[in-house]
């Protein structure tokens, strides 16, 4: 009896501490672009606003302006993300479009965000940085940040330029070729 | 130096020379500022020394440029006096005797990059987009 009163114990036990532990969330996906703050008296009134996508009339993919150049959707594998569709020749001084892929704050989107290949991210992440320590983005740099280059000190205060050819330096050979005779 | 008129000799002045104006603004590759060092000498043993190249443009703006002229020449006895005719000057004041016989320009090889905030809102609004921010993303 007393074994029986012990698993009903535990049993209830167990059902009560896994239900708090448990957080299952059955909401819908939030499509939040923006939290938006109203003071209404003493209420606090903060809503989540989906909002269109700014200049998203502005948008360049390759699939709207050359469609021959974007392989059939047959092979997947080998369909190149958006901006090595494009086939962009950017350059660390084409702040206008590094800036896109920039926080407000200066810090490089990851790649869940930006939706680039891993090569692409590499190379843009990497011209974010040229163009910071350039100081051709003043107005998108971290608070710490000695913004002009002019107000840094030692060798970082003088003008520097990058060679986007050493993005790649190393160069990652490729597997295959150690068997090739 | 003058080797395109047809009076030119070595030891003839044909009055050419050229002006080099702004060097403090030079721009050096990615950490050449402190990767690079000029080597200097007194003779004396224990006299070598090794200044980087921030060092000595904060010492002197205009010698980085000298030396990278003096370099680029051959080594022969003519270097010193062709050196001569090259007058470099750290910011944009240039003496009125030099600057009323200035009758060209040679344009820079490499333009000077444009920052972001100085490109007008206007064109930075109107500027094709690239990169489109994913349904679920809060703006920052």
């Amino acid at each position: 009896m007393a074994s029986i009163i012990r698993r009903g114990v535990s049993f209830m036990k167990n059902s009560y501490i896994s239900s708090s532990a448990r957080t299952i969330v059955t909401t819908k996906q939030l499509n939040i672009k923006e939290l938006r703050e109203q003071k209404d008296g003493s209420k606090l009134v903060i809503e989540g606003v989906t909002l269109p996508s700014l200049r998203a009339q502005l948008l360049v993919r390759a699939q709207n302006t050359n469609p021959s150049l974007v392989p059939s959707e047959g092979n997947i594998e080998k369909k190149p993300c958006y901006m090595c569709a494009l086939g962009l020749d950017v350059k660390h001084t084409d702040v206008l479009i590094l800036s896109q892929f920039v926080r407000s704050d200066g810090c490089m989107l990851p790649r869940r965000i930006t939706k680039l290949c891993r090569r692409q991210q590499k190379k843009i992440g990497t011209m974010v940085t040229m163009a910071q320590k350039a100081g051709l983005m003043i107005n998108l740099t971290p608070g710490n940040c000695k913004k002009d280059p002019k107000k840094r000190r030692d060798y970082k205060k003088f003008n520097t330029y990058f060679d986007e050819k050493t993005i790649f330096m190393k160069r990652i050979p490729d597997q295959s070729d150690k068997f090739k005779r | 130096m003058g080797l395109h008129k047809p009076i030119y000799h070595p030891m003839n002045d044909c009055g050419d020379v050229v002006v080099c104006i702004n060097s403090r603004e030079i721009a050096l590759r990615g950490e050449e500022w402190r990767r690079r060092a000029y080597f200097h000498h007194t003779g004396y043993p224990g006299g070598a020394s090794w200044t980087l190249a921030w060092e000595l443009h904060n010492k002197d703006p205009t010698m980085i440029i000298k030396k990278a002229v003096y370099k680029a020449m051959q080594g022969n006895l003519q270097r010193r006096h062709t050196m001569e005719r090259l007058f470099i000057y750290p910011g944009e004041k240039v003496p009125d005797d030099v600057l009323q016989n200035v009758s060209n320009q040679i344009r820079q090889l490499r333009p000077v990059p444009t920052r972001l905030d100085h490109i007008p809102e206007e064109e930075v609004q109107n500027f094709p987009k690239v990169m489109d921010y994913p349904e679920d993303y809060v703006l920052k």
